[in-house]
């Protein structure tokens, strides 16, 4: 209550009940105040995450096809624990957004890490950027073309003579894999080089050059005082960036449809097919709720913590 | 501190043979997008690919005259405007609550707010889709509207409220003294001091909401509710195939407004991406 401004309090203290009682009353609306302003945004939060969550946990129980909803107890639950199909998407998941996720924050330090103190920093940003902007179906659709329709990567190659005859990368999962992969460094790698780049120019100069004057190298300089600086913003960056890898779903429903043999299919795409493809909604839902028990566990242990320790 | 900052030890060279190449890694594509878009179709799938294609503007004429793009672009923009709006109007008064008031639950509604990020599309897709569908929503801009506010609403509340706490006090204490109500303060004061931040969230919302892909496939079925992103998926021209000049080129038209305005907020965007984690 700090901040709320008792401006009431003067003269009104030395009147009779009935303004006391109004004092009072005020004093609660006060309090009420800053719930009635975060309402609205909750309210629709809720709509969103709550509703559906109760809704699949519900649908998750029925069999779900065309007609009325028929209770099964926990037979899809039962089933998808059994699942290859759902425990491949989970690891195809695990697989291609670690790698990727891996390469982007490597590939976005280093380069952070030459561009920040370069004259042409602004320049860089820019030119960095346009990935970024480009509607990611699009991007999703050239890649298709230019990988697998066109055969543009292969003819390259073939040209350069490091191989012979076509590249099968449509029919290989570690091909697909790498593709969907390529992609997403391609796109999303200048988020995180931005991030980097201002977390960079943000730290102190003085630590840096005190330490040069000792004789640091510039490599130690990065590694023992300006990596451990950033370590909260790689962390946050990390995570939001985490968060739509995982999630990954244009890239697959274009480029791949989880082909070959499910080896791109992740999960989001996995909950799709089910549902939407097969109209098995009640076992699309349980895969659903599993995949919201794993996400609330990881927010509430990884994210709290790394988007606490980064605002202090 | 302008001057090339040269650490011991660093080679020049190798700085820009780096930052060279992934700008090349960047634009090459790019470029190629564009040499697609302004190719004849015959060119685009050919038993050997074709680098230097003849230019044609047969995907510019097949846009406009063969599609209602201006249909689809219209209802992109009506959307994602009003997905921002909603947004504002509910993020302005929670992040002012966030940032200036103690009330218990203050820090477990933040990070509710925040963690509702973090929720896969896929997870919820399936009784959204069946809560349009029971509203009768499905298929029309207004349920667009309602999911790209509800996936932005998170992150632009806390780029908003993140501002808001660099505001000092004292500028509101005078206000206060003046006798000027909360709202007030608000609405004259805040508001005009964080714009910058408002108009950075908005920036970053609007991108998330052209990108989104998957609700708007689940809801839009038919070109009456069609945005930009889901008119590129239905190029694919029934027995013609995909018809990849079109993507390319209407990419790139899309491409042009969000990069001029991205340019024009650059220095806020780092905030706004970590959600006002890191100050840039």
């Amino acid at each position: 209550m700090t901040d709320t401004p008792l401006r009431d309090v003067g003269p009104a203290a030395a009147a009779g009940p009935a303004s006391q009682i109004r004092r009072r009353r005020s004093r609660r609306m006060k309090a009420l105040f800053p719930y009635l302003l975060v309402a609205p945004a909750v309210i629709y939060l809720l709509g969103i995450t709550l509703y559906p969550g109760i809704y699949a946990i519900i649908q998750s129980f029925h069999a779900v096809k065309f007609g009325p909803w028929q209770p099964v107890g926990f037979d899809n639950y039962v089933r998808l624990m059994g699942d290859y199909q759902f425990w491949g998407a989970l690891w195809n998941t695990f697989v291609i957004g670690s790698i990727s996720l891996t390469l982007q924050c490597v590939l976005a330090l280093i380069l952070a890490f030459y561009a920040y103190r370069d004259p042409w920093v602004q320049g860089w940003r820019i030119v960095f950027l346009v990935p970024m902007l480009f509607m990611p179906s699009a991007v999703a659709f050239i890649y298709k073309l230019s990988f697998l329709d066109a055969r543009v990567f292969s003819d390259l190659l073939q040209r350069i003579g490091l191989i012979d005859g076509n590249l099968a990368i449509q029919s290989s999962v570690w091909g697909s894999r790498a593709l969907l992969i390529l992609a997403d460094v391609w796109q999303w790698t200048p988020f995180l080089f931005i991030i980097f780049v201002a977390a960079l120019q943000g730290q102190d100069e003085e630590v840096e050059e005190a330490a040069r004057l000792d004789g640091a190298s510039w490599f130690s300089i990065f590694w023992n005082i300006s990596l451990p600086l950033m370590k909260p913003v790689i962390a946050v960056a990390l995570i939001l960036r985490g968060i739509d890898i995982t999630t990954m779903f244009t890239n697959v429903f274009i480029i791949t449809k989880g082909g070959p043999a499910f080896g791109t299919e992740t999960i989001s795409y996995f909950i799709y097919r089910t549902g939407f493809k097969f109209f098995n909604f009640g076992y699309a839902s349980a895969a659903s709720v599993v995949m919201l028990i794993l996400t609330i566990i990881i927010a509430q242990v990884v994210v709290k913590r790394a988007f606490v320790s980064a605002r202090n | 501190m302008a001057s090339v900052r040269r650490k011991k030890g660093e080679n020049l060279l190798v700085r820009y043979l780096i930052l060279g190449g992934w700008a090349l890694f960047c634009l090459v594509p790019v470029l190629w997008f564009l040499s697609i878009g302004l190719r004849p179709r015959t060119e685009i799938i050919t038993p050997q690919p074709i680098y230097w294609p003849t230019f044609s503007l047969d995907a510019w004429h097949m846009i406009w005259e063969d599609w209602p793009m201006w249909q689809y672009l219209r209802n992109s923009v009506l959307a994602i405007l009003g997905s921002v709006l909603i947004d504002l109007v509910l993020a302005i008064p929670a992040a002012y609550a966030l940032a200036r008031y103690e009330f218990r639950g203050r820090d477990d509604i933040a990070f509710y707010i925040l963690s509702t990020r973090m929720m896969a599309p896929a997870i919820v897709a399936i009784p959204i889709f069946f809560l349009f569908r029971n509203l009768g929503l499905l298929d029309t801009i207004w349920a667009l509207m309602l999911v790209y506010a509800a996936i932005n609403l998170s992150f632009v509340t806390w780029i908003i409220r993140s501002y808001m706490l660099d505001i000092p006090k004292e500028l509101e204490d005078a206000a206060r003294t003046d006798g000027a109500s909360d709202l007030r303060i608000l609405w004259e004061i805040i508001i005009p001091a964080i714009l910058p931040g408002i108009i950075t969230a908005a920036v970053i919302a609007m991108i998330f909401a052209i990108n989104e892909f998957l609700f708007t496939l689940l809801i839009a079925s038919t070109p009456d509710a069609y945005t930009m992103s889901m008119a590129l998926a239905n190029f694919t021209g029934g027995s013609d195939g995909v018809i990849y000049n079109a993507i390319a080129l209407v990419a790139f038209l899309a491409f042009l407004p969000v990069f001029l305005v991205v340019v024009a907020i650059q220095k806020h965007l780092s905030r706004g991406l970590t959600m006002g984690a890191v100050k840039g």
